[in-house]
Formats: structure tokens, C-alpha cells, sequence
């Protein structure tokens, strides 16, 4: 093989572990609002799933325990999100913001209690390239599934109607606010897999800021995806490709500031392209009251 | 039964009883409690007193569809009901089922058409199809026929006859007497959260129903002045869309002095037509304002500036800011012209001239009643002197008194010299207030006539699209 | 809603607020193995004990209240400014740079150096703002992803091309004296907390007693009214998240040459965050805010001397912002969101 293919290939594949992480968040995302929910957590939900992963992973000294708790603990972050968006209908966006911050600082607590130093975690006991091909491949099984259940099942049903016209589903005797609830949890532990990902399967640790904004990429991708399983995966995919860009153009001299923004420039061109024309979901980010 | 919502009783102590086989009226002015009543026993509202039993399902198709736009016509019908197979929807037995049931109940409708595509009387069948998929024993309708022609309005109730021969009870929630009498066996009529009457149909009429709604005579519209009219607005192949709404090539002229009302069944471009007037959306062909014309890229602050002010269809979110309190709310749309001193001087002015209450120019708009919401949005409108208003639906939801109000407001607004471009979904208001009525279906202009020619019969066939 | 219910609703809030502090922050203490007692003593003396902590606890006040103001007019236009952030990053790059070279005396080099950050904060708050006014994007993402991208261009231009520092510092070179704010009381204090307080007032009286906030609240409240009230809901989208960036900017530029004295990466804990709970606990309202920039700010001093004293880690502060943020989310339901 001539060296042009073999740095092709080592750019599709750096594409794809880039793009996973990403492929995740966006899923969880794209579940979340098609019920009507805006998840700007999603940055929060993949620190708490990447820090509950290495420090279970740790202390257990099994990395898929690890992983394990990493879903759960994006579970519970989810569910308070999905509380507070439901039952207390609050602004979505901002509660989503408040769990970043708090997440962060979370994982950051958490560094110094479990790890007794600030910035980033010792190594621990990881999933190895095995694993790492695993969530890989696994991210775009999860795509399909979400498509299949979003389309083709009754549940999935329900959530499109809920994204819609809460009041609508409500009046067919659909409980909006129990099906917007799960919706957000399950888009969390999604979600949450990207977190695992990153600290044990891409890496073996969890360092501050080591999601560097990768959920709001994410929620550019669900955009840029029109609120579909398979366009946000298609979306993931265009912004893993500026990511992994960034390694190749490396070697070219290219100052690595503007490399590494290049996938934040990618999503604000993306915006400005595709934001008038496409429609979420009718009542997405609108929380339903009662009456 | 008994439902209180924050200061308002919506309803006070209320007996029902439907029979099967019996098409029951029940009938109020806006504001009367009926759409609560019919949600009370949908079960879809919980009353603070009372009981609701009935002897199988009830169904309720409501006054504003529940239909999800973007989904299927056999998604919406049998939303939570799905035919399964395995752990997917079988969608073949769910197109069969929607078939089916159009076949036995003489709704047809194509079961992959996406809602939000119909017509509006297709969407009602959905609706209907929906709840008829749970075999109802009772059938509840809020305002089914507000949306139809008057064609449509006489084969809708064919099906209702029909159903009800098959032993359903149904009641008919309505404001429109013509419908009751022709069609019902019972009314009660309702005022103010309260029973005030029920009969059988037979024993009463229309005069003595709307009566019993008022609790006394109909308060009487202003007197009409003799004007002398002078040109005003031309329009000539207006076309325009505003959301669904759409506007083809319309052409027809206002004069100052003189209320134009417009006549048509919703969605067939009245929205368009006031927005583009509005300068919220752009239009294509002319229009002539005082001898000049319009510029389709104008904004809104230039048509106001000129003189032409429009009364929105919803007030609560085109027209008002619920947050605010009236002081505020009547300096919208003059905060430019209107000094920050002289905000409070028209408040009170608009509270004196139209009767606002509380009379409290620091009260909150979105805790008054929709009555006096819309009293707020005409007065500012009139005070301000305009030369053009397009009025769309100013009476909609709110009781007659206010209604009255406002109709006589607009017939002094045209004797000073007004020239008032009157889209409404009611015939009875243009009938009443009008000067001459242009008939509007699919998008133009199809008919005029003068206030002494009026011909209820000629209009409705004309606001259905037959010549 | 009378009066009385609003007090009612404020109360409420409070509690909740007070809740959260105390109580998770007594919780992470405890994790720590630190007495709650130990912990909040260290937290509010370390805040107001002596003059100098007191005086810092007013430059952390300054340094949120700049952006929480900011952040404050762009909700009550209708819009998420989450990049306060970023703009407050860029306004402080662009005092460093200035005030490192000005050759003016300090009545000119300090308003000059205040002015380069309100420029150029009000910039990076135009873009998005540009973005969401022509072609109706997000204005949520536009804001964040720019605030990597601030980041990212300040460490690019201040190691590389605008370096001023010694080869490979991330920092500009130090202001000239006559750029540096002054000091208030022979404290660390500067005149920066001066001008935060009289920007609250004025944004007070601008948006109660000019049409420009009139415009502004009402497309905030309810932008469809707005629109056909005549007023340009994309000008006003625009105008707000400028302003809002601007603001950002100042606080920057006020951290630049009042506290540090020069442009380094990590000028800012995040204050672009805080002050969004600030915007929110002050009900965004300026005056309020003004009391909410103080708690926050007590919060984050005294956090600096409880982790040193007490030896609880500082991210509590941290974390119980960020919960105060989630239940405080339910005081702005964006109307923009609902009109559509």
C-alpha cells in the first residue's frame, strides 16, 4: 500500500474514534429532544461518565464495573435533568448549563477525594483496544436501533408525539411527562457510553476538561442531522473528520491552536448554514405544564 | 360539578345528563364554562367537586384539533392504541383499521396522509375517527362546526344523526343557535359557570336561548353615520403566504369611511392577508395606501407609521405582553411616539373609553379576562386615530358584552373617518357591521356584496369554493 | 400575581438557595473529612475577616458582576449569552495588549485600555449575535463553541505572534503603570468596582426609562407583540448580545489592568459561568444582581482561604453554583422559545 492510502486509512480511522464520543452524545441528545427536552447537559453527562468510569474502574480494579457505573452515574445526572425539565418546568437550557458547571466541579471534587490530586486521575485498569473497537462499532449499532425504535415501535411513537404536542399526546392518554422523563434517561446512559469511551477506552484516565466541549459539538450535530439518529451519526462523523484533521495537518506546520479549533469552527459554520431551514421538533424546549 | 381556575369560578355547580340516542346542546357565550364542562367529563380536567359516571368510553373532539401536524393520519387515530406486531407497530393493520373505520362511519381519509397537510375539515374527521376507534357511548363535540362550511356543516351533522341513531349520546358544545335548533333534541344553556335553562328544542327558540345566555336583551350596536367615502386602499393581485395560510392574486379596495368585513371559512388566507397588510410577511403584486404604494420589504414600524394599524387574531401572543401591566401594554406599537410621561394619560384614556376593568392601569394583562385583554388591544388601536385598521376576529373568545363594545367601537372609528377592513369567522358580526362583504375562499376574493343585498345563502356557497 | 406572591416566589427561591449552599456544601465537607463548622467558618471569615479579604471579596464581586450584567440584558432580550466566558477572555487579551505598549498618561491609557475590552468583548458577543439575527442560529451553541475558540486564539496570539513575555510564556508583558486601574482604600481594590456599580445603575434606569429597553424587554417577553409593535427583532437580537459582550469584556479588561496587571491565560475560574447564577439569583434585575455578585463573590474569596485554612477542596463553590443554576432555571422560561 503507497503512503497516500495508508494516511487515508489512518484518516478514516482516526475519523472514527474521534467521531464516537461524539456519535454518542449526539444519539442521547437526539433521543432527548425528540421527546421535547433540550439536553445541554450533555457536556456534563460525559465528564460524570468518564470520571465514575476511571474512579469505579479503580477502585474495583475491573474497568467494565467501571463502565457500568459510568452509565449509571449519566443516568442520575440525566434524571435530574429530566426532573427538573418535567415536573418542575424550569428553563431547559439553563438547567442544562447548572449541570455542567456542577458536573465539572463534581469531577473535579472528585479528583482530589479519590485520587488525592487535583487535574487529572492515576491510571487505571482500562478496556484496551478490544474495547475501544467494541464501543466503536457499538456507537453506530446504537444509531440504528434508536432509528428503528424511533420509527417502528410504539414507545418510539409516543416520544415523537410527546417532541411534538405534549398536549395532543396527553389528550390520546399518553403520560408526556413520564414518556419526556425516560426519553432524557435513556438519551443520558447513551450518552454517557461517550464518556466511558474517552477515559477508558481512548484513553486510561480522566483528566480536567478532557470533554473540551465535545457535548455542544454534539448538539450542533443533532441539528446539523435534523434531529435524526442517522443524520446526527452523519454529523458526528463531518465534525470527527476536522478532529482528526487536526493530527494529519500537525505535521504540516500549522499552528495547533487553530487545529484543534477546528471542529468548534465546523459547528458555527454548520449553524449559520443550516439553522433556518430545518424544524425540530414542534414543542422542543417548551416546558408542558398541566393544567 | 364545580371548577375553580385561580380567581375565576369556571364552574358552579352543575348537574348533566346525557341519554343515549340524544343529540344535547349546551350552549353559553364565551366565558361561559362550556369548554370546561365538556373537559370535566372527558375526564381530562379533575373538578374540585363533583362526580362524572358514565355507563362506557366518552370521546371529546375538541374546538382546536389534538392532532400531531408532522405525524400520519393512522399514527394520530391510533396514537397509544397501536396494532402490534412483536415489538414493532404493525402499520399495515393500522392503515386497515383507519379503512375500516372511514368505511363504517362514512369518514373516509387517506390513512398516510400527514396531518398537518389536510384541509381543516379533513383534520376534524381525523379527530372524530380517532375517538370513534374507541367506541364511545358518548361523543362530546366543542365547536365542531366553527372550522366548517356551511356545506360541510350540514353533512357533519348527518354523521352526528347517525351516530346518534346508533345509541351514543352526544352533546354538542356550541354558540350557534341556527345549529341547535336545527339539530338537537336538548339545550341547556349555561352563563356565568351556571345552569340558567334547559329545555327540550322543541319547546323554545332562538330568541329565548340567546336571551337566557345574556340574562337579558342583547346590548345594541352603535348607530351608523352616513360618510362620505374617499379612496383609501387598493389592492390589486395581492399574493402572500403566512405560515399555511396563502393569498392568490386577491384584488379589492377599502374606503375611508366605510367597514369592509371579509368573509370566509378559516385557512382560506385571512392570516396571510392581515400580515401582509401587518408588514410581518412580504406579498407580491400592489398595494396603494393613500395614493402611494406599499413596499413589500417594508417592516411593521413603517405601516404603522403611515397610519394602519392591525388587530391581531391572537392577542396573548401577537398582541400583548402577559407580563406587563396595561400602562405598558398600551404604549406597544406608539413607544416611539409616545413619551414615557404620557404612557400613564393613555392608559387611563383606553380604560375610560372602553369600559377596561379592573380600571387599574397597573394591573397585570395577563391576569384580565380575554374580554378585556382584547378591549386593551382595540383601545390602543383606535386612540392612536389610524387610518387603515384590518380588525381579524376582534370579538373572538370573549363575552357578548365586550363583543358589543368592540363592534360599536369600530362602527365610530368609520363614522370619523376610518376606513376598517373587518376579516371575521362569524357572519352574523359582518352582517351586523358592515358596510359591504367581500366573500374570501382559497386564497381570493369571489363575491361582494352591499349591506342591502346580503344573501346568507349566496355567501355561505361561495365561502365553500362553489360558485 | 400580586405583590405578595412574588415576595412569596423570592422567598422561596432564597431558601432553596440557602439550602444548597449549606447543605450539599456540608456534605462535600464532610467527604473531605472537614467539619462543616471548620469548613463555612473558613468560607466566611476567610471571605470578610480582615480588610484585605474583604477587599478581595469586592474585586471577586467586580469580576462577576461585569458579566452577570451582561448576561442579564441578553435574557431579558429573549437570549442565552453562555459565551460570557469567551468574551470576557477576548476583552482581557485585548486590554493586556494595549496597555503593555500605550504610551499615554493614565487618565487617557486607562479609559483607552477599559475601552479595548469592551470592543473587543462586544465583538465576540456581536458574532453570534450576527449569526442568530441573519440566519437564525442557535445562539446557545454559537456562544459556547466561541468560547473555546476564545480560548484557543488568546493562547495562539499571546505564545506566538503578539508574545510579549519571555519566550514561551503564556502571558502578555506587564502594563504600563499609567494603564493600571488605581486603587481604592490602599487595598487590592480598584476603581473597576466603581464602574461595575454605576454600569448596574445605569442598565436600571436604561431599561426602565428608555424606549431602547422598552424595545428590548418586549422582545424578550414577547417577541411576536414586539414584531408587530414595530419593533426589529433582529437589530434588537443583535444590539443585545453585543452589549452583553461587551460587558464580558469590560470584566476582562478590569481583571487585566486593575488585578493582574497583565493578560495570561488563565485570567478567569470561569466567572463567565458564575456569573450566570448571578444573573439568575438577582432575578435579572441590575440591583439585585449587584447583592447576588456579592454572595457569589463572598463565595468564591472565602472558597480561595477555605481550601488553603480548612483544606477542602475549592470546586465546592463550584458545584454548588452550578445546582443553584438548575434550581433557579425555572425564573427565566425564555418567551422566545414560547412564541414559535
Amino acid at each position: 500500500m503507497n503512503a497516500t492510502a495508508a494516511a487515508l486509512l489512518a484518516l478514516v480511522g482516526l475519523t472514527l474514534v474521534k467521531a464516537t464520543p461524539l456519535i454518542y452524545a449526539a444519539l442521547g441528545g437526539v433521543l432527548s429532544e425528540r421527546s421535547g427536552v433540550v439536553n445541554i447537559g450533555l457536556e456534563g453527562i460525559l465528564i460524570a461518565g468518564a470520571f465514575t468510569s476511571v474512579a469505579v474502574s479503580a477502585a474495583t480494579g475491573n474497568p467494565f464495573a467501571g463502565a457500568l457505573a459510568g452509565i449509571v452515574a449519566g443516568m442520575l445526572l440525566a434524571a435530574l435533568l429530566a426532573f427538573a425539565a418535567t415536573r418542575l418546568a424550569v428553563d431547559q437550557i439553563v438547567a442544562g448549563t447548572g449541570l455542567n458547571i456542577a458536573a465539572l466541579a463534581a469531577a473535579a471534587f472528585g479528583l482530589v477525594l479519590v485520587f488525592h490530586q487535583p487535574g487529572a486521575s492515576t491510571e487505571v485498569p482500562a478496556l484496551g483496544p478490544r474495547g475501544q473497537t467494541t464501543l466503536i462499532v457499538l456507537a453506530f449499532v446504537a444509531a440504528a436501533a434508536l432509528h428503528w425504535v424511533l420509527t417502528r415501535t410504539p414507545w418510539g411513537l409516543r416520544v415523537r408525539a410527546c417532541g411534538e404536542d405534549p398536549g395532543a399526546a396527553e389528550s390520546a392518554g399518553i403520560d408526556a411527562l413520564k414518556t419526556r422523563f425516560w426519553a432524557v434517561v435513556i438519551g443520558g446512559a447513551i450518552c454517557s457510553l461517550g464518556g466511558v469511551y474517552l477515559a477508558l477506552a481512548e484513553l486510561d484516565l480522566y483528566s480536567d476538561g478532557m470533554t473540551a466541549g465535545r457535548g455542544f459539538i454534539a448538539l450542533a450535530a443533532v441539528i446539523f442531522g435534523r434531529w435524526t439518529p442517522l443524520g446526527a451519526t452523519g454529523a458526528a462523523l463531518f465534525f470527527g473528520f476536522f478532529a482528526a484533521l487536526q493530527f494529519t495537518l500537525q505535521q504540516a506546520g500549522i499552528p495547533s491552536q487553530l487545529l484543534q479549533a477546528l471542529p468548534y469552527l465546523a459547528a458555527l459554520v454548520a449553524l449559520c448554514g443550516f439553522a433556518g431551514r430545518v424544524r425540530a421538533p414542534a414543542a422542543d424546549g417548551l416546558p408542558y405544564v398541566r393544567h | 360539578m364545580r371548577k375553580r381556575f385561580g380567581a375565576v369560578q369556571a364552574v358552579d355547580g352543575v348537574d348533566l345528563e346525557l341519554k343515549p340516542g340524544e343529540i344535547h346542546a349546551l350552549v353559553g357565550e364565551n366565558g361561559a364554562g362550556k369548554s370546561t364542562l365538556a373537559a370535566i367529563a372527558y375526564r381530562a380536567i379533575q373538578p374540585d367537586e363533583g362526580t362524572v359516571s358514565s355507563d362506557g368510553v366518552v370521546g371529546l373532539v375538541h374546538q382546536h384539533f389534538k392532532l400531531i401536524g408532522r405525524l400520519r393520519v393512522w399514527e394520530n387515530v391510533l396514537l397509544n392504541r397501536e396494532p402490534r406486531r412483536g415489538w414493532a407497530i404493525d402499520a399495515g393493520a393500522a392503515r386497515a383499521r383507519v379503512r375500516e373505520l372511514g368505511t363504517t362511519y362514512g369518514l373516509q381519509v387517506d390513512p398516510d396522509a400527514v396531518v398537518e397537510t389536510l384541509p381543516v375539515g379533513i383534520k376534524q374527521r381525523v379527530e372524530l375517527l380517532r375517538e370513534l376507534d374507541r367506541a364511545p357511548r358518548v361523543l362530546l363535540l366543542d365547536e365542531p362546526t366553527a372550522s366548517l362550511a356551511p356545506g360541510e356543516i350540514a353533512s357533519f351533522f348527518t354523521t352526528v344523526q347517525d351516530l346518534a341513531r346508533r345509541g351514543t349520546a352526544i352533546l354538542v358544545v356550541t354558540h350557534k343557535l341556527a345549529e341547535v335548533i336545527a339539530y338537537s333534541q336538548r339545550v341547556t344553556v349555561m352563563r356565568a359557570g351556571r345552569v340558567v335553562a334547559s329545555h327540550l328544542t322543541g319547546e323554545t327558540s332562538a330568541e329565548a336561548i340567546a336571551r337566557e345566555m345574556v340574562g337579558g336583551e342583547v346590548p345594541a350596536l352603535a348607530a351608523r353615520a352616513s360618510t362620505s367615502v374617499a379612496p383609501l386602499l387598493e389592492v390589486r393581485n395581492l399574493s402572500a403566504r403566512s405560515g399555511t395560510s396563502a393569498l392568490r392574486e386577491a384584488s379589492f379596495e377599502v374606503r375611508a369611511g366605510e367597514i369592509v368585513g371579509v368573509a370566509g371559512i378559516e385557512g382560506n388566507g385571512q392570516s396571510a392577508l392581515s400580515d401582509a397588510l401587518a408588514g410581518v410577511v412580504p406579498f407580491s403584486g400592489t398595494i396603494v395606501f393613500e395614493g402611494t404604494p406599499l413596499r413589500p420589504d417594508d417592516a411593521p414600524a413603517s405601516r404603522l407609521a403611515r397610519g394602519i394599524r392591525v388587530i391581531p387574531q391572537d392577542r396573548r401572543h401577537e398582541a400583548l405582553v402577559l407580563e406587563w401591566n396595561v400602562r405598558d401594554n398600551v404604549a406597544l406599537g406608539r413607544q416611539r411616539t409616545l413619551r414615557l410621561a404620557e404612557f400613564g394619560a393613555a392608559a387611563r384614556e383606553v380604560i375610560e373609553r372602553f369600559d377596561v376593568r379592573p380600571p387599574n392601569p397597573d394591573a397585570l394583562a395577563g391576569a384580565l379576562s380575554g374580554g378585556n385583554q382584547q378591549k386593551i388591544v382595540v383601545g390602543r388601536t383606535l386612540i392612536s386615530a389610524p387610518k387603515l385598521v384590518v380588525a381579524y376576529q376582534p370579538t373572538r373568545g370573549i363575552d357578548i358584552g365586550a363583543a358589543a363594545l368592540v363592534q360599536s367601537r369600530l362602527i365610530e372609528a368609520r363614522n370619523a373617518g376610518a376606513g376598517v377592513l373587518l376579516i371575521s369567522f362569524e357572519l352574523d358580526e359582518l352582517f351586523a357591521v358592515a358596510d359591504r362583504v367581500l366573500v374570501i375562499a382559497n386564497g381570493a376574493f369571489v363575491g361582494a356584496f352591499d349591506r342591502g343585498n346580503l344573501d346568507r345563502g349566496r355567501i355561505g356557497a361561495l365561502m365553500a369554493g362553489h360558485a | 400575581m400580586t405583590a405578595a406572591l412574588l415576595r412569596t416566589r423570592a422567598f422561596r427561591d432564597v431558601a432553596v438557595v440557602i439550602v444548597l449552599v449549606f447543605g450539599v456544601g456540608s456534605i462535600a465537607m464532610l467527604l473531605a473529612h472537614v467539619s462543616p463548622f471548620d469548613g463555612f467558618y473558613a468560607l466566611i471569615d476567610g471571605a470578610f475577616g480582615t480588610k484585605y479579604e474583604l477587599a478581595e471579596t469586592l474585586v471577586q464581586t467586580t469580576n462577576l458582576l461585569l458579566p452577570a450584567l451582561g448576561i442579564a440584558i441578553a435574557f431579558r432580550a429573549g437570549l442565552f449569552n453562555i459565551g460570557a466566558e469567551g468574551q470576557l477572555v477576548i476583552g482581557g487579551f485585548a486590554a493586556g495588549w494595549l496597555g503593555a505598549q500605550l504610551l499615554l498618561p493614565g487618565y487617557l491609557a486607562v479609559p483607552m485600555v477599559l475601552l479595548a475590552g469592551v470592543v473587543a468583548g462586544g465583538a465576540w458577543g456581536a458574532i453570534p449575535g450576527f449569526m442568530r439575527a441573519r440566519f437564525g442560529a442557535n445562539e446557545v451553541i454559537a456562544t459556547l463553541m466561541l468560547n473555546f475558540v476564545a480560548a484557543l486564539l488568546t493562547t495562539y496570539l499571546v505564545t506566538g505572534p503578539l508574545q510579549q513575555g519571555g519566550a514561551g510564556a503564556a502571558e502578555t508583558s506587564p502594563l504600563l503603570k499609567a494603564a493600571q486601574l488605581p486603587t481604592l482604600f490602599g487595598t487590592q481594590l480598584t476603581w473597576a468596582f466603581v464602574i461595575a456599580l454605576g454600569l448596574a445603575f445605569v442598565m436600571h434606569w436604561v431599561l426602565r426609562r428608555t424606549v431602547f429597553g422598552y424595545e428590548l424587554r418586549a422582545a424578550g417577553d414577547a417577541p411576536e407583540a414586539a414584531k408587530r409593535a414595530g419593533i426589529d427583532l433582529s437589530r434588537t437580537a443583535l444590539l443585545a448580545m453585543t452589549i452583553s459582550g461587551a460587558f464580558a469584556g469590560l470584566g476582562g479588561a478590569s481583571i487585566v489592568a486593575g488585578e493582574l496587571h497583565r493578560f495570561n491565560t488563565g485570567l478567569s475560574p470561569g466567572y463567565g459561568f458564575i456569573a450566570i447564577a448571578v444573573a439568575l439569583v438577582g432575578n435579572l434585575d441590575p440591583r439585585w444582581i449587584v447583592v447576588a455578585a456579592l454572595a457569589f463573590g463572598a463565595l468564591q474569596s472565602g472558597g480561595y482561604v477555605m481550601q488553603a485554612e480548612a483544606h477542602v477542596p475549592r470546586e465546592v463553590v463550584s458545584l454548588v453554583t452550578g445546582l443553584v443554576i438548575v434550581a433557579l432555571a425555572g425564573r427565566r422560561v425564555v418567551a422566545a422559545q414560547r412564541s414559535t
